[in-house]
């Protein structure tokens, strides 16, 4: 045997499989590939089995006791010993003709779908692993079986044949066939992509694999894939999310954002959840979502932070620390009074340049600029530019501290506003 | 605010939110080729091949139903579905097929542009490539979604084929005995004329357009009740308007003996017998329905040819991301554009192979998407009924029949 040998997936399958004296034992129909990137040596799944059919029945093997030779340009795959393929293997591999050939996978680097046209595999000494995937044109052209015509036709124009590959260990395959593998192991390499990232793939994905790619996802990366995604895919993937399940993400996401998914989703649905969900949750987003649609309640944030004006910034800051609040909710920190009754405003920058033990009723400021929960969205972006503001407070009629509304969703107000203008 | 019961308001709402793919699909049907060949149809066997118009409605129903389930419930587009369950090789032949059959079609729309713009007097070396440059920057600058909103408006001037049907003033009597009584000599030019009007209403390149669309929206199988109403509607809408081209031209030209070979002959013959205003009212529609389908049919084919081969595609994406798409649909369209330029080109010869490679074609698609529509794996649960597979197979059987005879029709003479 030589001690290294690659080939593409495309040159093994239907061709025969012949035994160390040369007898047919039936065709060549897939591979099976480790589907638990864990068990990857250095990012390449190793081959453990292979599909043979044989008088119309398929048989998997062990492919340790197959190997590869090239013989006068052509592929042969040999057979030494026929071992049966443990049924742990058939029903958890990866199929690498079902799963990844002509099928739509994650190129990690690239943060976005491919399509695969071919599969390259090296055999050495201790077995045989898929290395790489041909995204290329070049594995277009071998597959339809004239690359070799079109290669030379182009080298007489000077010009090449563009081939690409990218490496298995940046890929992560999504479509499967095989109902039985562990999708949360197969896709974990899918947790590394940012979230938006993701949620532009699962836009792309079809409505089987997206859910599945979703359900693989921890609680605290669904939410955040699921605030990224348009209304559209966000409804199509709760629907597919078990009741409690999905109850676990929204329980996650920001009020503002589930009242703005449940705007978009049926009544009894909306129901259903919201019985399911963290009861300070649901009671939140029932507030907003009494807000008419277009009200400046319908889009705030109801995670705001409030103090009282005789603590110190010490008590403050360390307030701050066991709470953990989001990144957003640190954009303006507010003074209440009795009944939550706004009073006035003060910022981190404040809090970081005043020593330890100042009152915040030394550094606050009087919130002038603050918004009525029922005024129109229409009105915001005008203040948000006109005092440069991060964030802009919320009261109802009474002046109680509601909420507030965070320059990020305005920026999205605007631009949909850009583009229906255009 | 937690109603159970959707009121007739809400009803309304969901069904206009969720009506536009079998719309649009209906009226880009009707485009300039559809046009001349019902109007020669119409000159050439008067009444006669109405008839045909009933089957390829069932047809196109039935068609169209599966396109937008298969979109519903995979959310692939069908050149995706194609590629991953029938391998490289077909999805390649389909595809290099299915492009140069739609630069031909695109070819047939600007000659459309064309032709209904001079009844107007406006020469085709200008009008050619304004409607050309226009198509391109609409699309490539993004503002094609609000531009298809536009034409559908617009294609409520097809409307104007039954204006333009009324003034000739059609034999009711004759056309309701025809209809039911069909009586049509079977000859070669005969049969050719009833594939080129079933395949000009049921075009391959339509069945990728109408999944693609399904999927945009984003429909949900709980609504498919008025998917499959949009459906009905978009397709009634292309069977009415094919139906009052064919009486326009039966009442006036067939009667008066006068043959035409294009759809501009169809606008200028009017004028002498219904009036310059029959006569410009079908020169507009015609020109609105090219510029429509102009529009379209590049992107579509750009986009599904793309999808098949796992190139980047989508007018949302930048010239540098999406290279081979926006390559693929600039070229479609110069291409055929600089066909119509050139002096004598042929056209009828161009119009009438894009509609024999549309026919081959068609019964490939077919039978691909009949296998995926039935596959378990991929439709689960809803996979065809037995109705829509006697539907579907036979008029796989049929179309096939007939491009068999229309193919090889001169090799019997």
């Amino acid at each position: 045997m030589t001690s290294l040998t690659t080939f593409y997936l495309s040159r093994i399958i239907d061709t025969k499989a012949l035994d160390s004296n040369g007898k047919v034992i039936g065709i060549v129909k897939d591979l099976l590939v480790d589907s638990d990137s864990s068990n990857y040596t250095s990012g390449h799944p190793s081959v453990n089995g292979i599909k043979i059919k044989f008088n119309k029945r398929m048989d998997f093997f062990a492919f340790r006791d197959f190997h590869i030779e090239k013989v006068g340009g052509k592929m042969r795959v040999i057979c030494d010993k026929l071992t049966a393929l443990p049924a742990e293997h058939i029903d958890g591999d990866l199929y690498l003709v079902d799963s990844v050939l002509d099928k739509q996978i994650v190129d990690l680097n690239g943060r976005k779908l491919v399509r695969v046209n071919d599969v390259r595999l090296v055999s050495i000494a201790n077995g045989t692993y898929a290395v790489a995937v041909d995204i290329g044109i070049e594995g277009l052209l071998r597959r339809i079986g004239i690359v070799r015509p079109i290669k030379f036709m182009s080298s007489l124009f000077g010009a090449n044949v563009s081939s690409k590959f990218i490496l298995w260990e940046d890929v992560e395959a999504i479509d499967f066939s095989n109902l039985n593998i562990k999708l949360s192991k197969s896709y974990s390499r899918l947790q590394t992509l940012h979230p938006s990232d993701l949620a532009d793939i699962i836009e792309d994905l079809g409505r089987k694999a997206s859910a599945e790619v979703f359900s693989s996802l921890d609680e605290e990366k669904a939410a955040d894939v699921l605030e990224e995604l348009e209304i559209d895919a966000q409804v199509r993937i709760l629907e597919s999310l078990s009741i409690e399940k999905a109850a676990d993400v929204l329980d996650k996401m920001p009020a503002d954002e589930v009242a703005d998914i449940f705007d978009a989703l049926e009544d009894d649905k909306v129901e259903l959840l919201l019985k399911e969900m963290g009861e300070d949750t649901s009671q939140e987003v029932r507030e907003l979502l009494y807000y008419p649609d277009n009200s400046v309640g319908s889009i705030m944030s109801t995670e705001v932070l409030s103090f009282n004006e005789d603590a110190t910034i010490d008590e403050v800051l360390a307030d701050l620390k066991a709470k953990k609040p989001e990144a957003e909710a640190l954009y303006n920190l507010f003074v209440t009074g009795e009944n939550d009754v706004l009073i006035a405003t003060f910022s981190l920058r404040d809090l970081v340049i005043h020593a330890p033990e100042t009152s915040i009723r030394q550094i606050m400021r009087p919130a002038t600029v603050h918004l009525r929960d029922y005024q129109k969205i229409n009105e915001v972006a005008e203040l948000v530019s006109k005092y440069n503001l991060l964030a802009i407070p919320v009261v109802d009629r009474d002046n109680v501290l509601q909420g507030m509304v965070v320059i990020d969703d305005v920026i999205d107000d605007l631009m949909g506003k850009g583009r229906t203008n255009k | 605010m937690f109603r159970t019961k959707k009121t007739f308001y809400q009803r309304l709402v969901l069904f206009l939110a969720i009506l536009g793919p079998g719309i649009i699909t209906g009226s880009v049907d009707n485009d300039a080729g559809g046009i001349t060949t019902y109007s020669v149809a119409g000159a050439l066997y008067g009444y006669n091949l109405l008839w045909t118009l009933i089957p390829s409605f069932v047809v196109l129903v039935a068609i169209q139903e599966m396109n937008a389930r298969m979109g519903i419930v995979t959310g692939k587009g069908l050149a995706d579905l194609i590629r991953e369950n029938a391998g490289v090789k077909i999805t390649f032949f389909i595809f290099i097929g299915l492009l140069i059959a739609d630069i031909g079609n695109t070819t047939t729309e600007f000659a459309g542009v064309a032709g209904s713009m001079e009844v107007f007097g406006v020469n085709k070396y200008i009008s050619v490539p304004i409607v050309g440059f226009m198509v391109w920057f609409l699309v490539v600058k993004g503002t094609y979604k609000f531009a298809e909103r536009i034409f559908l408006l617009f294609s409520v001037s097809l409307l104007m084929y039954v204006v333009s049907a009324l003034m000739g003033k059609p034999n009711w009597g004759e056309i309701g005995h025809a209809v039911i009584h069909p009586q049509m000599e079977i000859n070669a030019k005969s049969l050719a004329m009833v594939i080129g009007i079933v395949g000009t209403t049921i075009a391959p390149w339509m069945q990728f357009y109408m999944q693609s669309s399904v999927i945009e929206k984003g429909l949900e199988m709980k609504n498919y009740r008025y998917s499959l109403i949009d459906i009905v509607v978009g397709c009634v809408a292309t069977v009415v308007v094919a139906f009052f081209i064919i009486v326009a031209c039966a009442s006036t030209l067939h009667v008066n003996g006068i043959q035409i070979n294009e759809a501009k002959d169809a606008a200028l013959a009017l004028k002498p017998l219904a009036g310059a205003f029959a006569s410009q009212v079908f020169a507009f529609g015609l020109f609105i329905a090219s510029i429509f389908s102009a529009t379209i049919l590049p992107l579509a084919t750009a986009f599904y040819v793309c999808e098949a081969f796992g190139f980047e595609a989508g007018i949302d994406k930048k010239w540098d991301e999406a290279k081979e798409f926006y390559v693929l649909y600039t070229g479609i369209l110069v291409l055929s554009a600089a066909i119509i330029l050139i002096p004598n080109a042929p056209l009828i010869g161009i119009s009438l192979w894009s509609q024999v490679l549309n026919g081959i074609l068609l019964p490939m698609v077919l039978v691909c998407m009949m296998l995926l529509v039935n596959n378990k794996k991929i439709m689960g649960k809803y996979v065809n009924n037995p109705l829509t597979n006697l539907v579907g197979w036979i008029a796989v059987v049929v179309l096939i029949a007939l491009s068999v005879l229309l193919v090889f029709q001169p090799l019997f003479g």
